[in-house]
């Protein structure tokens, strides 16, 4: 068994390898020198990362007591971090109730094969496009964010719930059905409950997928960091740039001790320990599970 | 039909692909408790699920007088319990169907939820999410989801099964309330002890045939020439 799913592997990445070749037509002269280009542009352009972009702006005139407030990575960050936060929360919601009616075993195939249709059509088009027709239809700033992030949101989220739909095991579903629940109670007080450890770690990973693509529809001007971002492409200033991606990195890595945090409370590990900032931050629990000493 | 009859199956042919059992036409009558008995594999679980609502029938019908809504508690093997949500939860889905619409509406189904999950001794836990818990409890947790559901017929799939003495008495004299009360119940049940301990009616499915006993006719049979003649490899 071992020797076959390693043959496989092994097989896969020929595939991909002939592919990659195919793609590049075989000239791999173009990858020569390129590790030295990025060294030389990382220290000339990017090293070190301009803390600047935390200092308060000139303009408009800094009112608050701490100058950070007024600065270009809070503001930005903060624009990016709403956008991200509401497109979530509505994703979530729109994207719970269509995926409930496009999941197989909670629906009957007339209706489940138009919403997973409808699902796919929201889900085909990159968030970048949503932002792009949003601006058009509705101008700058972050209202058009907020829109393209929420479609975005509803078609990549209500994929990935219908299939942890699917997944649950079915003996919940059919108590409910047998003592005769509405199809609408079964969704919210047996499926919801049940996968909600799923469900919070894909609204957890969905904020961070917007807060990391609230950078990238800032460039067209759907509003938050990326607008800055993109400024400062525009005027060659690749080491506020690069300020600014440090700042979005540590937030993701936040947002992520945030997602292990909530989802212990759900969780069949959590019914051993709840995990501490510390150990979540240095794994130590793992560590000790290894050796045998988990409380 | 008679009367009282709860449920009534009509030549009801129960299967998947191919028919598990000969047509089986029966009334079951308010207070009564049936145990199924048979080997393993025999129909038994089927038959349960057909009552349900969950398989359907190959052939003939199968009628609930007292209406499908709330009316039928069921247990299935597993308990289909929502293994994340807590007890409380998970008992007032059954509060959920007999409390009707009213002002009062939430605290009446607090009120019996509470009172199922005191009845069957696990109000302690009742915040505790119920993947927490033993077997024993969940059982218990199960029944208690029943109990405040209050069902005309309760269908039970051998949740007897690897109890211990004290969790089969609790769980049974919480199934006699509900059953003073008027309910029917019909349990799969693989241990025959238990089934004579609790059942006032016996059903056991043999070579293709569900034979109707009433307890006393079970208990005059002749113990090993039964064992012999009805359960085969099964003891």
């Amino acid at each position: 068994m071992k020797y076959r799913l390693f043959g496989i592997v092994f097989i896969l990445f020929f595939m991909a390898w002939q592919t990659l070749d195919g793609l590049v037509e075989g000239d791999w002269g173009r990858l020569e020198g390129g590790l030295s280009n990025l060294v030389v542009f990382f220290e000339e352009s990017m090293w070190p990362p301009n803390w600047k972009v935390l200092e308060a702006r000139s303009y408009p005139v800094c009112e608050q007591d701490i100058e950070f407030f007024c600065s270009v990575g809070y503001l930005g960050m903060m624009e990016t971090l709403k956008i991200a936060f509401v497109s979530t929360i509505l994703g979530f919601v729109g994207a719970i109730s269509l995926s409930s009616l496009a999941a197989r075993n909670l629906m009957p195939l007339y209706i489940s094969l138009p919403v997973r249709i409808f699902l796919s059509a929201v889900r085909s088009l990159p968030s970048l496009i949503w932002a792009i027709l949003f601006v058009i239809v509705i101008g700058f700033g972050p209202l058009s964010g907020v829109l393209a992030m929420t479609f975005y949101t509803v078609g990549y989220l209500g994929k990935l719930q219908y299939e942890v739909f699917e997944g649950m095991p079915n003996d919940p579903l059919e108590a409910g059905r047998a003592m005769g629940l509405s199809r609408p109670s079964i969704v919210m007080n047996i499926v919801i409950p049940e996968n909600s450890n799923h469900l919070l770690s894909q609204l957890m990973f969905m904020f961070e997928y917007n807060v990391r693509h609230g950078t990238v529809i800032g460039i067209v001007g759907a509003g938050g960091i990326g607008y800055y971002i993109n400024t400062y492409l525009k005027f060659l200033q690749y080491d506020k740039v690069f300020a600014l991606l440090i700042l979005i990195f540590i937030v993701v890595v936040l947002i992520d001790l945030l997602s292990l945090a909530v989802r212990s409370f759900v969780n069949e590990e959590g019914d051993v320990r709840k995990p501490t900032w510390l150990n979540m931050l240095i794994q130590a629990r793992k560590r000790r599970s290894k050796s045998g000493d988990v409380a | 039909m008679s009367e009282d009859a709860i449920l009534s199956l009509k030549g009801l042919v129960i299967g998947y692909d191919l028919p598990l059992v000969k047509p089986i036409t029966l009334d079951v009558h308010a207070g009564e408790i049936i145990a199924i008995l048979g080997p393993s594999g025999i129909g038994k679980t089927t038959l349960i699920r057909t009552i349900a609502g969950l398989v359907r029938p190959l052939d003939g019908t199968f009628h609930l007088h007292v209406g499908r809504r709330g009316s039928l508690g069921y247990i299935p093997q597993r308990l289909g319990l929502v293994r994340h949500a807590t007890v409380a939860h998970n008992v007032s889905l059954g509060a959920r169907l007999s409390v009707g619409w009213s002002r009062t509406m939430f605290k009446d189904r607090k009120e019996r939820t509470f009172e199922a999950i005191r009845t069957l001794g696990i109000e302690e836990k009742a915040s505790e999410p119920v993947r927490r818990l033993s077997g024993g409890q969940q059982r218990r947790v199960a029944t208690a989801r029943t109990l405040a559901q209050r069902p005309r017929l309760m269908l039970a799939d051998e949740f007897l099964g690897e109890l211990d003495q004290t969790n089969v008495d609790i769980v049974l004299s919480a199934v006699h309330e509900l059953v003073e009360e008027g309910t029917a119940v019909i349990m799969v049940e693989h241990h025959e002890d238990n089934a004579k301990d609790f059942a006032t009616r016996i059903w056991l499915i043999k070579d293709n045939h569900l034979h109707d006993y009433s307890l006393e006719e079970w208990l005059d049979i002749d113990e090993s020439s039964w064992r012999e003649q009805h359960l085969g490899e099964e003891e």
